[in-house]
């Protein structure tokens, strides 16, 4: 009886139409029709808030992502709410959307996008956002913030990126800094609020302005020096804060966390149950972004996570759960937690993966009793290829820790092995290019004996990205390689390895893709023009080679009279005002410029858990530092 | 009470649009929500023992699929479909189930299957003219087309693999084809293909508008048997 209901309310409801001449012309036609295992379904008209979580980027790539799981659980566990999920149409799909007039919808109940309350964008990275203005175009919203009135959604944006919102400023009316399993409650409750009290839509943004996370760009000024840099960030009322603080959650047990997460039919790239472990990281490499907007670190009980496990299970029936977190050896809990977790996967023939584990005796002894698989690939990060530079980098992993890791795993039976580095990180120098190949060779000579013994030989893939600095780390102010410069180390590289060995395999990066994503990365709001025209000549999927067009980037920029180098390539003056001075992330620009003189030194910083270094997170009063804290009080009193 | 059972499923419109391997995932990741006691292989990466008698192709629906699954402990079918069934998503239905002896030949005993084909035509055709059309192309010896095989691309006479095809014009638009062919790991007839050459042999520009596998069969002796039919064999 339930499920009739649920099937009649939607079928009432089902506003787009699709038919087997669409849905069978293209890929994957799974994408687009929804209807998956735990699929949340309620009566549209029996709820106050419609909000559709978007991503903008392929199904198969949103439907991976753990924060758009963890916020659609949330959310839909208000009665008063139904939110329902959107991503970007791959391009045969929306070539053929286009065609036929067929609005961008959400996949719960084939709303069209303009008919929702509130759309909320994830920013996971840079080269999604033109997708951010197609899926809106796509979906009858006016794309720029200013068209929109009273009879459209409020467009907000979340995520990572969000911490530099300025360069979508003209696109969304608000953007939530932070975790928004807290703030996403107090923004429905206020929407609620509004739409009773019949304000218009400024009444609206000026009410979530003065919720702590949210930010409203079009509440703020921006003042530009003639040279094109930032004289001031000034907000436009009184009733607006001068700086946006991060918001974080004190507490992850104190949160919901999702059991009941949708199950794809079609295979997607991260197609498990994610266990989140604890956010945050103590280590603080300098070129890391997460390693600092994160902060503080904060674990989930490893009770809390035992349950979750096996009630996941029970209602997903997935095969696989991983451990997710920036880096899962960290865990304090992680020997007993893992006896524990193991005892369960076993019995019920569940496989447990566990990425961004250092490797060691321990590690190595739990990824073999985790997974049941063949020994596939392992990975490494190094970063740097030489130990001046990952000093540079504060990376501290040395030359014999990598080689006694690798030499242990191939003694385990690992045969492949995967190191990942980044080219032009600063101060880096020729010699420091010559040491990532140097590095290679230098572990496939001291494994011969070892993985020869093993009946296999060793292959190693180097994989070098490009360097991007990025807003709240100590290299926010760092210029990035040309893409000449670039190319001619990638080059470099490929020539030493090929002439000294067959055995290494050797990707890299376009940098070109890399040189755009420092753009929009570190980009202020005039960037809003160049994104809009970039995407009006065509500009979607811009993470994607195969649609990515460096020409096409620059010629929006050339017709916008602004110049792609002096965002990406130029070095900032420690005293210039960012186009993200106004979001305060807790981690503080003092601590980011003491970090930045001690990298030109070569000097370390130690990672939380040995001490506090006084980066500023200790505002929230949480996680870590409220640990260390209590350590350091109780060892001195 | 069985350690092994052989079932049929049905799948409708809501779940015609993904491929056979998701349907074999969806049915693992079934079985594990219900709690069945599913036997598992022995090995380095243990798998659910289920096996599919033919592949469910990506827009086709179905009110006759067949599978064999093997338990830890005894089972009734009663069981199994009540229990398989709430874990199931809507668009996918186990219909039936017995005690199967020798489980997983499922695979190598599917011979036929029937299917209904609607297509629409450009201009309006009384049944009688359609029918003679299809009697005509049913009177040919030779209906070579090119056919996927495992060697490639190949030109096939797939004459023989039509065992019966008949025409018939329900209300409404368009025209259904009920076709009986050839089915199983070998000599497999995919309905679409028939269509195709059925449409290039006799010049007619049809749309296939949807196909619905209507039944399965095993044969025994020269006789078709459903393969819960034949079972205990």
């Amino acid at each position: 009886m339930e499920v009739w209901d649920a099937r009649s309310i939607l079928l009432k409801m089902m506003r787009v139409k699709l038919d087997d001449k669409l849905l069978l012309q293209i890929e994957k036609p799974a994408k687009y029709t929804g209807n998956e295992w735990n699929m949340v379904r309620k009566d549209p008209d029996a709820v106050q808030v419609r909000f559709a979580f978007a991503f903008p980027d392929d199904y198969e790539i949103g439907m991976s992502h753990l924060g758009m799981k963890i916020l659609y659980h949330t959310m839909n566990k208000r009665e008063d709410t139904y939110c329902e999920r959107v991503f970007a149409p791959w391009v045969d799909m929306e070539r053929l959307m286009r065609e036929r007039g067929i609005p961008l919808y959400a996949l719960e109940t084939y709303t069209p996008l303009s008919e929702f309350d509130i759309i909320g964008f994830t920013l996971q990275y840079e080269m999604s956002y033109t997708n951010i203005l197609n899926m809106l175009d796509l979906g009858g919203v006016p794309v720029l913030a200013k068209d929109r009135d009273e009879s459209h959604p409020f467009v907000c944006a979340g995520g990572p990126c969000a911490v530099n919102p300025e360069p979508l400023a003209d696109f969304i009316d608000f953007f939530v800094i932070g975790e928004g399993e807290e703030v996403i409650h107090e923004i429905i409750d206020a929407y609620k609020e509004w739409k009773s009290s019949g304000g218009n839509r400024a009444a609206f943004l000026e009410q979530v302005a003065g919720i702590e996370g949210v930010y409203v760009p079009s509440l703020y000024e921006v003042i530009y020096y003639d040279d094109g840099t930032i004289l001031d960030i000034l907000p436009k009322s009184e009733k607006v804060p001068d700086v946006v603080r991060r918001r974080v959650v004190r507490d992850l047990d104190q949160v919901d966390f999702p059991d009941d997460i949708i199950v794809p039919y079609i295979g997607t790239v991260h197609d498990r149950i994610m266990l989140e472990l604890f956010r945050g990281c103590i280590r603080g490499c300098r070129f890391c972004q997460a390693g600092f907007i994160y902060r503080p670190v904060r674990e989930r009980s490893p009770e809390k996570l035992n349950e979750l496990a096996r009630s996941s299970v029970r209602k997903t029936g997935y095969e696989e759960i991983s451990l997710v977190s920036l880096s899962t050896s960290d865990y304090s809990a992680l020997p007993a937690f893992c006896d524990e977790l193991l005892a369960f996967t076993e019995k019920e023939h569940v496989n447990l993966s566990l990425p961004s584990l250092r490797v060691d005796n321990f590690s190595l002894g739990l990824m073999e009793r985790a997974s049941k698989i063949r020994k596939s690939g392992l990975t490494f990060a190094p970063e740097a290829g030489t130990q001046r530079l990952r000093d540079v980098i504060n990376k501290g992993v040395t030359d014999e820790d990598l080689k006694s890791s690798v030499q242990l795993a191939v003694a385990g039976g690992w045969n492949s092995v995967k190191l990942y580095f980044m080219l032009g990180l600063p101060t880096e120098t020729m010699e420091d290019v010559d040491g990532i190949a140097d590095m290679g060779i230098s572990l496939v000579e001291s494994c011969r004996g070892i993985a020869d013994k093993n009946g296999g030989s060793l292959q190693i893939t180097l994989s070098t990205s490009c360097f991007v600095p990025k807003p709240f780390t100590p290299f926010q102010w760092e210029p990035m390689d040309d893409i000449e410069t670039l190319t001619e180390k990638q080059h470099h590289l490929k020539d030493r390895i090929r002439r000294r060995t067959r055995k290494i395999v050797y990707h890299y990066h376009n940098p070109r893709i890399s040189h755009m994503e420092a753009v929009l990365a570190r980009g202020d709001r005039r960037l809003g023009k160049v994104i809009y025209t970039a995407w009006k000549m065509g500009a979607r999927f811009d993470g994607w080679d195969e649609h990515f067009s460096f020409e096409r980037w620059q010629e929006a920029f050339r017709a916008n009279g602004l110049d792609s180098a002096f965002y990406a390539n130029r070095r900032r003056d420690f005293s210039e005002v960012l186009p993200w001075d106004h979001i305060d992330i807790g981690v503080t620009k003092e601590f980011l410029i003491r970090e930045c003189r001690k990298a030109y030194e070569g000097d370390l910083t130690r990672n939380c858990a040995s001490g506090c270094s006084h980066c500023g997170a200790t505002v929230y009063g949480a996680g870590i530092c409220f640990k260390q804290k209590k350590n350091q009080d109780q060892a001195g009193g | 009470m069985a350690r092994a059972l052989r079932f049929r499923f049905s799948r409708d419109e809501r779940l015609k649009y993904i491929a056979h391997l998701d349907v074999l995932r969806l049915f693992e990741r079934a079985i594990k929500r219900a709690g069945l006691p599913v036997a598992y292989t022995q090995g380095f990466n243990p798998r659910q023992k289920i096996v599919f008698g033919l592949p469910i192709a990506v827009g086709l629906t179905s009110s006759a699929e067949y599978a064999d699954i093997e338990f830890d402990e005894e089972m009734t079918p009663e069981s199994f479909i009540s229990r398989i069934n709430q874990s199931l998503p809507e668009g996918i239905e186990v219909m039936e189930a017995v005690p199967v002896r020798n489980m997983g030949r499922i695979m190598s005993l599917i011979a036929s299957a029937r299917y209904e084909i609607a297509f629409t035509i450009p201009q309006a055709m009384d049944q009688d003219t359609l029918s003679g059309i299809v009697i005509d192309f049913l009177d040919q010896e030779d209906i070579t087309v090119m056919k996927k095989t495992k060697k490639g691309m190949r030109p096939v006479n797939i004459r023989p693999l039509i065992y019966s095809l008949s025409v018939r014009k329900p209300d409404g638009d368009g025209y259904i084809m009920e076709a009986f062919l050839s089915a199983g790991a070998e000599n497999n007839l995919r309905p679409d293909l028939l269509m195709q050459a059925f449409a290039q042999k006799t010049g007619l520009e049809l749309t296939v508008e949807s196909i619905h596998r209507r039944a399965m069969f095993a044969s025994d002796f020269n006789e078709w048997k459903s393969p819960l039919e034949v079972a205990d064999d």
